[in-house]
């Protein structure tokens, strides 16, 4: 055969996958049903879980007070601040590396740290002086400034007790350097892999057994269509479509939940693709093994449910026991959950992704084999 | 003559059980060949391995001198099939069907005239699921002829069929014969393998029993002395039937 004989047949190829391609495209917005489970379904799941995790609905700040000073004045004044309700002291925070990791995971508003000259008597003055230092997050300089105005008028209160003249006690604020994650950046995240999950199994395992059931498939099993046109075709139509989700959940949380999305959008969305074409080939493995929906169901409860609950979608890996953490993390969907937080909200590139891309690089091979071996026209 | 379709000592088995058992026959270029026999005689896996859609336990099929077990690719490139119920994907208009069955041979095609050859022109725009059963035998066929094949094989296509839509599809039938496209089919209605083949196989239990055509067979049965028990009418009831309701169909809309 030679070179130019080749060349047309793969573009035949080719041209039979994009045709099904945009079909099955096409034919996906005029099911209903479809459209409402993809894209109106999962921005319901953001507006409840937003509205639950993502709104500081408390009026107390979660802070830690981290007391550097020896003096009798700052150990009155820590105790203080415990009693007082608008703060929520952290107790178990120590250091200023602790208070930026809690700032990281968004448990923590901001740090109040009291220097080891805080309270104590300076020469030549009869009373105490010091100034109180509060460290926020990027994410936090609202909740930052309240705490700085709410911790004045304490140190106000005390300042006027003192003397009149001068402020012996001041307040000042530092940025810590740390993005600083609000609890709706997890949230998105979570949901983002979600709907990815949803989108990409739920789909085709019960797509494919039905259309096995009236023959469908059967049908075009009598053409020369090979199956990885038939796969490349749904993977290409369900990134349309996949896409299309995204943007709308991503509209939606930066619209209504301020969702600051600090990253690259054409990162977001090449990442997006291979999330969907690996989560995509699981309900393909599924769907085309499975000869009718009874025998897809119980298996994609088992493939599913740990990912769904493990892989930080709707808890956030963090708060899991260390054991649990090392072993989710290698669930196909945990690299796609943390990769989209890092790129939306922490601004990472694709190249500062590599154990992200190489696992689901991975997981793609392996489940891309599966798919091909188990695959049934009928 | 030549030989389009030769199969020699073709086997398959399910389970022990011998559902094709040694068969060998061949089709000529250009007839339309029927496979007749009751249910569980073998007659849709004989059809199934022709298409490449099922291993060949045993002996060999060649098409237009092509080895079916070792190119299937290319043989479904060749072929056109018509299923025995035909199921097309919901939500998906005439015309994209067409398109869509084309591309799956790798070909761009205009949908519109195929359609029209199957009098289904004025549906192009609707849904697979709009049509009657009648509709959807008609638009199989055209779906199944979109890259012009050398061999067309249809599975009991009448099967549940009013008799005018049964009369339309032995017409359509006939004309993708006079295209020069050689046709294999399989039913249980003898009246239908009367008028429509040119030469049938009879098989039962995965073994021909007889093959021939269908008047050199009728000879051969009189020729032993059989009798038919009843007086033969000059017309029967199907005839009473479709000189009360027409010949055009009854298309359901």
């Amino acid at each position: 055969m030679n070179n130019k004989v080749a060349k047309t047949t793969w573009q035949r190829r080719l041209y039979t996958v994009f045709a099904f391609a945009k079909l099955n495209t096409r034919r996906y917005f005029r099911d209903r049903t479809a459209i409402f489970f993809t894209i109106a379904f999962p921005l319901i799941f953001l507006f409840i879980f937003g509205g639950l995790f993502g709104k500081n609905t408390s009026v107390n700040f979660k802070v830690a007070v981290i007391n550097q000073s020896q003096s009798a004045f700052s150990k009155q004044f820590v105790a203080d601040l415990g009693k007082n309700k608008v703060f929520k002291v952290s107790s178990d925070v120590t250091t200023l590396d602790q208070a930026r990791d809690q700032m990281n995971h968004g448990s923590l508003d901001s740090a109040i740290v009291l220097p080891d000259n805080f309270g104590a008597v300076q020469q030549g003055v009869a009373y105490p002086s010091g100034q109180a230092v509060i460290y926020y997050s990027q994410n936090n300089a609202q909740a930052a400034s309240t705490v700085t105005s709410l911790l004045q008028a304490v140190v106000g209160g005390i300042n006027v007790k003192l003397v009149k003249t001068v402020t012996p006690f001041t307040v000042t604020s530092k940025e810590t350097g740390v993005t600083g994650l609000t609890p709706f950046d997890y949230t998105f995240s979570g949901l983002v892999g979600f709907s990815i999950l949803g989108l990409g199994i739920f789909g085709p395992v019960n797509t494919f057994p039905e259309l096995k059931k009236q023959g469908v498939l059967r049908r075009f099993h009598t053409t020369p269509i090979r199956v990885w046109q038939f796969f490349l075709a749904n993977v290409i139509s369900q990134a349309i479509v996949g896409m299309l989700t995204m943007a709308a959940m991503l509209t939606v949380a930066i619209t209504v939940f301020h969702l600051k999305m600090v990253g690259d959008y054409a990162e977001f969305a090449v990442f997006i693709i291979l999330s969907i074409a690996m989560i995509f080939g699981i309900g393909l493995a599924v769907g085309g093994w499975a000869q009718n929906e009874r025998q897809a169901a119980p298996l994609v409860n088992i493939v599913t449910f740990p990912m769904m609950f493990l892989s930080g979608t709707f808890f956030p890996r963090y708060l899991m026991p260390q054991w649990l953490q090392h072993i989710t993390n290698y669930l196909p969907l945990t690299p796609v959950v943390d990769g989209i937080r890092l790129i939306a909200t922490e601004g990472k590139h694709l190249i500062d992704l590599g154990p992200q891309l190489g696992l689901m690089a991975l997981w793609i091979v392996v489940i891309y084999a599966v798919a091909f071996r188990v695959f049934r026209w009928e | 003559m030549t030989t389009m379709i030769e199969v020699k000592d073709l086997q398959k088995s399910y389970g022990g059980k011998r559902a094709v058992d040694g068969i060998s026959f061949s089709v000529k270029k250009g007839e339309i060949f029927g496979i007749l026999g009751p249910n569980g005689a073998g007659k849709t896996t004989t059809l199934e391995m022709l298409e490449a859609l099922r291993q060949i336990d045993g002996g060999t099929a060649v098409i237009d001198g092509i080895d079916v077990a070792k190119n299937p690719y290319t043989i479904r490139g060749i072929i056109g099939v018509q299923p025995q119920s035909p199921a097309f994907q919901d939500k998906t208009k005439l015309i994209e069907l067409i398109e869509m069955f084309a591309a799956a041979y790798g070909e761009r095609v205009k949908a519109k005239p195929f359609l029209d050859s199957v009098q289904l022109g004025e549906k192009a725009n609707s849904y697979v699921e709009q049509l009657s059963g009648g509709q959807k035998q008609r638009f199989s066929i055209a779906a199944a002829l979109v890259h012009n094949p050398k061999v067309f094989f249809l599975d009991e296509p009448t099967t549940g069929l009013d008799p005018q839509a049964r009369r339309n599809l032995w017409d359509l039938v006939r004309e993708v014969r006079d295209r020069g496209i050689t046709v294999v089919l399989t039913t249980h209605y003898m009246d239908e393998a009367e008028v429509l083949c040119d030469r049938v196989a009879i098989m039962d239990q995965g073994k021909i029993v007889a093959l021939d055509s269908p008047h050199a067979l009728i000879k051969q049965l009189l020729g032993r002395g059989f009798k038919k028990q009843q007086k033969v009418e000059q017309a029967n009831l199907e005839d009473v039937f479709i000189d009360l309701t027409g010949k055009e169909l009854h298309d359901e809309q």
